[in-house]
């Protein structure tokens, strides 16, 4: 029953459509993940700055009735609070650790807050008629039988999510700020010696860690499902760190993990809406995770292995 | 040719009282090749940090190309002209080649120049390898090319900012012999385009056969300069040690008594994966103080950590009495009454966040004596570390102020206290009193020869050749990994001999000396 | 002198970053509140002001000491674990397996047991980042992380297949425990349950472990230098994977102390992030034993605050959230607290002089 329903999903392509929506905020989460990490800041508090971004969306967007506007709010709303990240670390010496850590309490509770403040709910906000994210239906193609499925009716974010990864492979390789980057995530101090501000460098990576999370936050409200539900994110955040370690730190390596995590969404998605699946949806959730520690295992072996031929 | 550079009476004093330059006085001309010689701790690298901006004389005065000059950071002396390959590599190993030549600097295009022009980077780059014969391949990441490679991208590095002047911090401590050949054809090429280099290393046949002038450095002052040609390693070894620092220990002659170490054909690897250990053999008797002198980086810390257990042997053995210590972990071998005051005490040798009880019970805490039941005995331990720190010397409030809290002198007494509280068969001694007040210094060597008069056989290593005459009854130089010499310390044995055989330029019949 | 005035200045660090994230959340209710002084009253004064309030602050504190104790612990080994929230659930599953599922027998043999089970549960899930830290050098952070998921899922799946009570009403939960091993009350009718008692114990059994005996000796130097710790001959991979299941068994302990308090069975996503809250217990308290007992207190007590704050005002609860993240970020400020001892450092030599 499970694997007719899953077959005649992929025979109809609508498994596409779905992995493609689950894959997105996981593929942006992790971008913003990755360019903080190339900086030499790592940020786990992705979690937050995406639920954070996600109540500002919807919120925004509902009461301006325009979806761009609260896409952007949530953005400028993560951007600020992954520069605040930036003044606890960099100029508090708080570990970033704990600073992310403590970036993910404050976006669960305080989106509760200012939901329960604002609107007087607890447990959701779902504004009626709020606008979504325009679906991109493009003209001729969408006609076209196989392809119309695989490229048409796509929300735009989707696009967006792809074409960030083919501006973060430009803006890490192919720019001097790039360049920058990774030097000061690598030697500091070989940086510092030739002029390159590396606190400077390492706000912009969390502020960009924080516009990326922002959009994937604002997706999963305005986009995914039209409404806000609290500690909606339910993980994201930290499947995108397992993504960025998956993917080897570049970009299209990232699309990659996306798209596997993306899959396993999707297909704990369909396993929990039919009865009595003989797979356990909760294992299926458990992929991404499962994955995870094995490459670490596996990268923690090749390089012990490494190691092994010095004392 | 016309002078370049004229550092004049430079005196840096640190805030904690140190006085790394005392004095000195440096004149390079245009286009030449200037030696920066002197042993560690000279004021060398002090020197010439100062002349990069990145420390503030207290006292002196710069003047390059003519003209006054203070620089308030290396920025400054880039913008100069100035450029300093640093002995520990500066560079990020993921980035390619010319990414880390052009970095902080690149080409750029595009509106508001927002991209990396990367065919204008490849053609500047390209340019300077050709330029200057210093062959690397660009596009290969710096992590995946050789020590010597990495090198000359850091001297592309300089020479892409424009540097005329260029300094040379050690440059061939990492190099093989092929490489550094390498680097000295490069080094006259520069030469022939109109550099200068300053060259500063220890090693006395490359200063013979590179430079043109030498200026010799000993307890922060400059001693001489000279002409390469005019001179002789002799000469030059003679003016580095000197005869500043004494060291006067009043002891006994030496009653030696079993063997208690025997070290044969013993091989070992360093960090890197290189052999660092090559073949040594020596014994050590009850009763006597066996020195290992050598330059820094010649295997000392290596032969120590493979005896401590701390490092894996490649080749060889190592017989302590009737065991075998190769096989025994360190807990076992701590055991066995080996102490170990290691060469670094502020990280191996001791936990500073920690409490000086806590420091001394390292050996002891699992000890029924210190027990009371599953617990440690809190007084037991308070009253032993009182008692350390009575014999010992140590000052401090009281036995639970943090390590961190003592000076130099007293932490390494309390490291030496801990060492010998086991009463060791074997004491190996690392760099036992470096960076010590004097008064540490004379209690420490007190208390290692009384241990060698109880019968204790004692190995001692230090930089410090003075300190190695002054404890040891014999000695053996380590140079490259391999004992150059096995000497008896008798009054007649001077310092400028042990020199020659540390500086590489004599060298013992191994099979002679066993 | 030395360490007693460092302490001092330590402490008063904490209770200054205590006092100014509390001005932080006074603030905010004085923004967003119309009613903000009964508010602020609700939230400070309410908590104490019945014995029943007073009970739940100990319950809510009872799982609160017991995680701050498991981060106290790895934390003090230099692992930075993020792993208690799922060594807590496994704790709690096996425990609560031998609860429900072992043959009738004495309470006085079963409830032992059952201590056991969730330590040796907590113990062994705490082992598996432990070994990849120590002997692979895997990064604790993620896989801790990641583990966690992995042991909500698994948890989840059982209470909800194989494992769910028949009489669960729909509820992902196992059967009821037998009231014979659950917690009772310390007095009839306050509302507060043993696990205090059992919390306090595990404190002074952490301590004495930290403190005075060679396991501890070592830990703490694992944590405090490797390098020195090595040269002792202290075999510190074995050391490390050590202070990680001590972690994961005090973890468990504190699920099933949940369960059998409070719960009365094992129930899918009980915890809500009790493991998360004990790491800012563990900072705050700088790792000490009687320090997480203070720390753990004291964030119970803004926990009820903001329930009767919630109840008594139009103040949502969360903004004790705000009290919280101030806490962690103000208390972990390494900045601040260099500089309080550089400014004592140099008026001490002042003094001296």
């Amino acid at each position: 029953m499970v694997w007719q329903t899953i077959w005649g999903q992929i025979v109809d392509l609508s498994l596409v459509a779905v992995l493609l929506r689950l894959m997105t905020p996981i593929l942006l989460a992790s971008l913003g993940g990755l360019i903080s990490d190339i900086g030499g800041v790592i940020n786990i508090g992705l979690e937050g700055l995406m639920l954070m971004s996600a109540f500002t969306s919807i919120a925004v967007g509902s009461s301006t009735g325009n979806w761009a506007v609260g896409v952007l709010a949530g953005v400028a709303t993560s951007v600020l609070i992954s520069y605040g990240m930036g003044f606890f670390s960099l100029k508090m010496k708080v570990d970033i650790i704990i600073t992310g850590f403590a970036v993910n309490i404050f976006g669960s509770g305080f989106t509760i807050f200012l939901m329960s403040k604002i609107y007087g709910m607890t447990g959701n906000y779902s504004p009626t008629g709020a606008p979504r994210i325009p679906v991109v239906n493009i003209p001729f193609i969408e006609d076209i039988p196989v392809l119309g499925k695989l490229l048409s009716g796509h929300s735009l974010m989707v696009w967006i999510a792809l074409l960030s990864v083919a501006f973060c492979m430009f803006l890490i390789y192919r720019t001097p700020y790039g360049v920058h980057l990774r030097s000061v995530g690598e030697a500091p101090y070989a940086a510092q010696s030739l002029g390159i501000p590396a606190k400077r460098i390492q706000y912009s990576a969390l502020a960009w860690s924080g516009a990326f999370a922002g959009l994937a936050g604002a997706f999963m409200s305005n986009g995914l499902t039209n409404m806000f539900v609290k500690d909606m994110t339910a993980g994201t955040g930290f499947l995108a760190l397992a993504v960025v370690l998956l993917g080897n730190r570049n970009p299209i390596g990232i699309l990659l993990g996306s798209l596997i995590f993306g899959l396993a969404s999707a297909l704990a998605t369909i396993v929990q809406t039919v009865p009595n699946s003989p797979i356990p949806s909760q294992f299926i959730q458990m992929i991404p995770y499962v994955v995870t520690i094995a490459a670490l295992v596996f990268f923690a072996l090749r390089n012990k292995r490494r190691l092994a031929t010095m004392p | 040719m016309p002078i370049l550079l004229e550092m004049k009476n430079i005196h840096k004093v640190y805030p904690n009282g140190t006085a790394a330059n005392r004095g000195v006085d440096l004149t390079v001309h245009e286009g030449e090749i200037h030696a920066l010689v002197g042993e560690n701790g000279a004021g060398k690298s002090t020197l010439m940090k100062i002349l990069f901006g990145l420390e503030a004389p207290t006292d002196g005065t710069i003047e390059y190309k003519g003209q006054t000059v203070t620089f308030d950071g290396p920025r400054d002396a880039i913008k100069q002209g100035m450029g300093m390959v640093h002995q520990h590599f500066m560079l990020a190993p993921s980035l390619t080649v010319s990414e880390n030549i052009v970095l902080g600097d690149e080409p750029k295009k595009g509106v508001f120049s927002m991209f990396r022009d990367r065919a204008k980077e490849f053609k500047e780059v390209e340019h300077l390898i050709s330029t200057y014969g210093l062959k690397v391949n660009m596009q290969a990441k710096v992590e995946s090319i050789p020590v010597g490679q990495k090198q000359r991208v850091e001297i592309l590095k300089v020479l892409y900012r424009g540097a005329k002047l260029i300094i040379l911090d050690e440059p061939t401590a990492v190099l093989t012999p092929q490489e550094t050949d390498e680097l000295f054809d490069s080094i006259k090429a520069l030469v022939s385009q109109g550099h200068t280099i300053i060259f500063i290393t220890h090693k006395l046949r490359e200063v013979m056969q590179i430079s043109n002038r030498i200026t010799v450095l000993r307890a922060g002052k400059s001693i001489a300069t000279l002409l390469t040609q005019e001179t002789n390693q002799e000469e030059i070894s003679r003016l580095m040690v000197g005869r500043d620092v004494l060291f006067r220990v009043d002891k006994i002659p030496a009653e030696p008594k079993d063997v208690v170490l025997a070290v044969r054909d013993l091989g070992a690897l360093d960090d890197k994966g290189t052999l660092a250990l090559k073949g040594v053999s020596f014994t050590i008797r009850g009763g006597e103080v066996l020195g290992i002198a050598g330059v820094e980086g010649n295997g000392q810390t290596e032969l120590v950590e493979v005896i401590t257990g701390l490092r894996k042997a490649t080749t060889g053995e190592v017989r302590y009495q009737d065991k075998d210590l190769l096989a025994a972990s360190v807990a076992e071998i701590r055991r066995m009454k080996v102490g170990h005051v290691p060469e670094d005490r502020q990280t191996a040798g001791a936990s500073l966040t920690s409490s000086i009880a806590e420091n001394l019970i390292l050996d002891h805490y699992r000890n029924p004596d210190f027990k009371w039941g599953p617990f440690i005995n809190k007084k037991k331990v308070k009253q032993f570390a009182k008692v350390m720190m009575d014999t010992f010397d140590v000052r401090a409030q009281n036995e639970e102020t943090m390590a961190g809290a003592l000076s130099g002198g007293n932490l390494q007494k309390v490291v030496v206290a801990r060492e010998l509280s086991k009463n060791p068969l074997l004491l190996i001694a690392s760099q036992p009193t470096r960076g010590v007040d004097i008064g540490a210094i004379e209690f420490i060597h007190r208390e290692i020869i009384k241990r060698r008069d109880g019968g204790a056989a004692v190995m001692v290593v230090s930089a410090e050749l003075s300190e190695v005459m002054a404890l040891s009854d014999r000695i053996i130089v380590l140079y490259d990994g391999e004992i150059v010499a096995l000497l008896d310390n008798t009054p007649d044995l001077t310092e400028q001999e042990i020199g020659y055989y540390m500086l590489g330029i004599k060298k013992q019949e191994l099979e002679a000396t066993r | 002198m030395k360490s007693s005035k460092a302490l001092f200045l330590e402490v008063g660090g904490i209770l200054a970053a205590v006092v100014t994230a509390l001005i932080c959340g006074f603030v905010v209710i004085l923004l967003t509140s119309s009613e903000p002084f009964t508010a602020i009253s609700a939230l400070l004064l309410d908590p104490l002001s019945s014995t029943f309030n007073i009970g739940t602050i100990l319950n809510k504190a009872v799982p609160l000491i017991l995680t701050g104790l498991a981060l106290s612990v790895v934390f003090q080994s230099g692992v930075f674990s993020m792993g208690a929230e799922g060594q807590l659930y496994i704790g709690a599953f096996v425990g609560a397996l031998a609860a429900v599922y072992l043959p009738a027998m004495s309470p006085w043999i079963h409830f032992p047991l059952v201590i056991v089970c969730a330590l040796l549960g907590g113990a062994l899930f705490g082992m598996i980042p432990g070994v990849l830290k120590a002997y692979l050098n895997a990064n604790e952070i993620v896989t801790t992380l990641m583990l966690n998921f992995v042991a909500i899922l698994t948890t989840s799946y059982f209470v909800n297949n194989q494992l769910k009570a028949a009489s669960g009403g729909g509820y992902a939960k196992m059967e009821n425990i037998s009231k014979d091993i659950l917690l009772p009350k310390i007095f009839p009718g306050m509302a507060a349950h043993a696990g205090i008692i059992i919390a306090v114990v595990a404190v002074i059994i952490v301590y004495l472990l930290m403190y005075k005996t060679s396991i501890g000796y070592e830990l703490r130097l694992v944590g405090k230098n490797g390098h020195f710790a090595r040269y002792g001959g202290i075999a510190t991979r074995k050391v490390i994977v050590v202070s990680v299941m001590i972690s994961g068994a005090l973890a468990g302990l504190a699920g099933i102390v949940e369960v059998l308090g409070i719960h009365g069975t094992f129930k899918e996503n009980f915890s809500a992030s009790l493991g998360f809250d004990g790491i800012i217990i563990a900072l705050l308290a700088r790792n000490h034993p009687v320090g997480v007992l203070i720390a753990a207190l004291f964030y119970a007590y803004i926990q009820v605050g903001a329930q009767t704050m919630q109840f008594g005002s139009d103040m949502p609860r969360e903004v004790a959230v705000i009290i919280q993240v101030m806490l962690v970020l103000l208390v972990s400020a390494q900045a601040i607290f260099t500089y309080i001892k550089q400014r004592y450092a140099r008026s001490g030599q002042k003094a001296v002089k």
